[in-house]
């Protein structure tokens, strides 16, 4: 699995995880561990430690999870990005949509 | 459809026919007498050749072949069979009295699919030819699939090529084959994710739009149709690239679904005042270089893309950088960056920019790094559209003309005054710049300084609203949470205005060749301290920076008010 997620304890907070390519082929697997809390979690967080390229259908499908979360820019953490893809997110301005740490 | 497959012998309504070759007599009827009473249509030869005619008229779906026969033998009448068989599969069983490996091999690299040794067990040859026919109908559906997907992927590609045309014309060319344009377009299919447009203004100046929407292919390429048409028809009737930004924002982010985008830079070459223009919202910076110098300067990407916020938070502010005739441009989308080599590295960003550090040297950069990354790939496949575009910082030799665009050049300089006031209704529900840049363009015709007066007015009019009016602190914006927060306190404070106004003042006067411009504006609030309020605009950095200080490098003067609720700006134009 390319893209796990895991619902905190008081289900609150979804963390999902993307490893290796984040692009057009995760996007089923994506849609799928977004949905992985009982009910609606307050908090999403993107954790892309371990991913290592992304291109703008991932930024689409980013967009998608905000939508999901509300349309709030502080519904969605993006974290422990690589340069390259701090890069692409930053080239995109998504600095002004989400939490980006 | 039916037809194709009957024609090529794939579909067979009638009883299974089963060709028999054997040069005795005897052991054809044995044979025959045996399938018939498993209800086979028996067709017999005598010989090869005769095996091979009756192959061509009659199309059996089995053979039951004799090795040793006069005329011509069992061998070379199987290899021909096979060819008239073509792609369809029938099963040839070689019945012989060999029994030696070599002879039994022969049959098989003559094509045969199976040998039975005379004497044959019946129990055996039954078995022999049931495998074979279950193996050849398994083949059949097979056949049939394959030529039905090839069937639809010719129409598929067919409807595709039609439909290419009608977008051809529509997303036509412009002006990219003038004189000071190189540019290279290569998309992974027929249709393009990466959008490429330019068009002259009608006051001479150039616009360029360079997108990239999210993904490739014919999903991809759908937002070009009301992209192109906004820029083309906006461009010809004189509007600027703000103007043309927000209207492109608005239709794509109603027709695009949540998630695909255009990431785009819009680029306005004003040759007159020598000034590039620029919006970028997620394009690679585009880059402008300077071969005799060696300089080089980044447009940045300074916005989100299009079509994903909604018309009231999207910004339209663009920036400006002074150009010179001998300056170069260089923009590409990131099919190029991102290229890969047979050993899974991208070419990559440094790769790309080492082509402008070494001043002088190639004409044409398009070539040069088309070349590049030919080389870098050893042949292997692209992986996402690819766009390059070079513009040559000089008029063309003969600009194309936009297709129904009005010729227009500034009218004589003349003595005008006029005056707009908005109260709290207006200023909720209509957006006055627009209105105000077109009744100045309207009046004097100076469209070769629209996005420029529509930038000083723009930052002029937003002190006032959200500075002098309702008093929102521009820190805020500093940060990326404060943005939106920004954002979401203006519209409430707005909806909520009863009273206030805001004046704007127009004083022209013939100057020079040109004109001079006064802008007042005045509004009703307590007054801002346009510099202590907003410390980081001296500085011009973060995310809401550029305003004043790009105003007054406009401008030849702009002063506020010691309260600072009204300033004043002049703007002259030759």
């Amino acid at each position: 699995m390319a893209v796990t997620s895991q619902c905190s304890s008081d289900g609150q907070e979804l963390t999902i995880r993307v490893q290796g390519r984040f692009d057009f082929s995760t996007h089923r697997e994506f849609r799928d561990a977004i949905q992985n809390c009982p009910r609606k979690p307050q908090r999403y967080v993107v954790d892309l430690r371990s991913t290592e390229y992304m291109d703008s259908s991932a930024l689409g499908m980013l967009l998608l999870l905000r939508e999901e979360a509300g349309g709030d820019s502080q519904a969605v953490s993006l974290r422990n990005a690589n340069p390259e893809i701090r890069q692409v997110l930053t080239i995109s301005n998504f600095q002004k949509m989400f939490v980006l740490d | 459809m039916q037809a194709i497959l009957e024609q090529a012998g794939v579909v067979d309504e009638s009883a299974i026919r089963v060709l028999v070759v054997d040069d005795n007599r005897t052991n054809r009827m044995v044979l025959t007498a045996l399938l018939k009473r498993h209800d086979y249509e028996i067709l017999s030869a005598e010989n090869g050749q005769q095996a091979v005619e009756l192959f061509e008229r009659e199309r059996p779906v089995l053979v039951l072949m004799d090795v040793m026969m006069p005329v011509m033998d069992g061998y070379e009448a199987t290899r021909q069979i096979k060819k008239l068989a073509g792609e369809v599969f029938v099963p040839v069983i070689f019945v012989t009295a060999l029994t030696d490996e070599g002879a039994l091999v022969k049959c098989i690299e003559a094509g045969g699919d199976d040998f039975l040794s005379k004497p044959y067990n019946r129990t055996v040859l039954k078995a022999k030819i049931d495998a074979l026919m279950r193996l050849r109908e398994a083949y059949t559906v097979q056949l049939s699939q394959r030529r039905q997907l090839a069937y639809h992927q010719k129409h598929a590609e067919d409807e595709q090529r039609v439909a290419e045309r009608l977008f051809a014309g529509i997303v036509h060319t412009g002006a990219l084959d003038d004189s000071n344009i190189r540019y290279s377009i290569s998309p992974m299919a027929i249709f393009n994710g990466d959008l490429l447009l330019a068009a002259n203004t009608p006051s001479g100046a150039l616009h360029i739009m360079l997108g990239d929407f999210t993904g490739h292919g014919l999903a991809a390429s759908i937002g070009a149709l009301p992209a192109s048409e906004i820029f083309y028809g906006m461009t010809a009737k004189g509007f600027g690239i703000g103007d043309i930004v927000t209207e492109l924002n608005k239709k794509l982010k109603n027709v695009l679904p949540t998630g695909l985008f255009l990431a785009t830079a819009l680029l306005e070459l004003n040759f007159a005042t020598g000034s590039v223009t620029v919006w970028n919202g997620g394009l690679p910076d585009p880059i402008m270089y300077n071969p005799q110098t060696g300089i080089v300067t980044r447009f940045r990407s300074r916005h989100v893309p299009i079509g994903i916020m909604d018309s009231q938070m999207f910004d339209r502010s663009v920036e400006l950088f002074e150009m010179h005739e001998t300056d170069r441009i260089f923009m590409y989308t990131d099919g190029v960056t991102e290229a890969l080599n047979p050993a899974g590295e991208m070419f990559g960003q440094d790769r790309l920019e080492s082509f402008f550090e070494q001043a002088g040297g190639h004409d044409s950069q398009v070539d040069q790094v088309t070349e590049a990354l030919e080389v870098f790939r050893e042949g292997g496949k692209q992986g996402d559209d690819i766009t390059l575009i070079q513009i040559f910082c000089r008029p063309a030799d003969a600009p194309s003309q936009s297709p129904g665009a009005a010729q227009r050049a500034a009218k004589p300089p003349a003595q005008w005054n006029f005056s707009f006031e908005f109260g709290p209704h207006a200023l909720r529900n209509s957006d006055p710049l627009p209105m105000m840049v077109n009744t100045l363009m309207e009046t004097q015709g100076i469209y070769d300084h629209r996005e420029r007066l529509y930038t000083v007015l723009a930052e002029l009019f937003s002190n006032s609203l959200d500075h002098g009016l309702l008093s929102l602190d521009s820190a805020l914006k500093k940060t990326p949470e404060g943005f939106m927060q920004y954002y979401a306190e203006r519209q409430q404070k707005l909806e909520k205005l009863e009273e206030g106004r805001i004046r704007v003042m127009f004083h022209h006067r013939p100057h020079g060749k040109g004109g001079r411009l006064e802008i007042e504006i005045l509004d009703s609030g307590p007054g801002y301290a346009v510099g202590q309020a907003r410390p980081e605009l001296a500085a011009n950095t973060g995310h809401s920076g550029r305003g004043i200080p790009l105003v007054r490098s406009l401008c030849k003067e702009l002063i506020y008010n010691p309260k600072g609720n009204a300033a004043r700006a002049l703007y002259e134009w030759d």
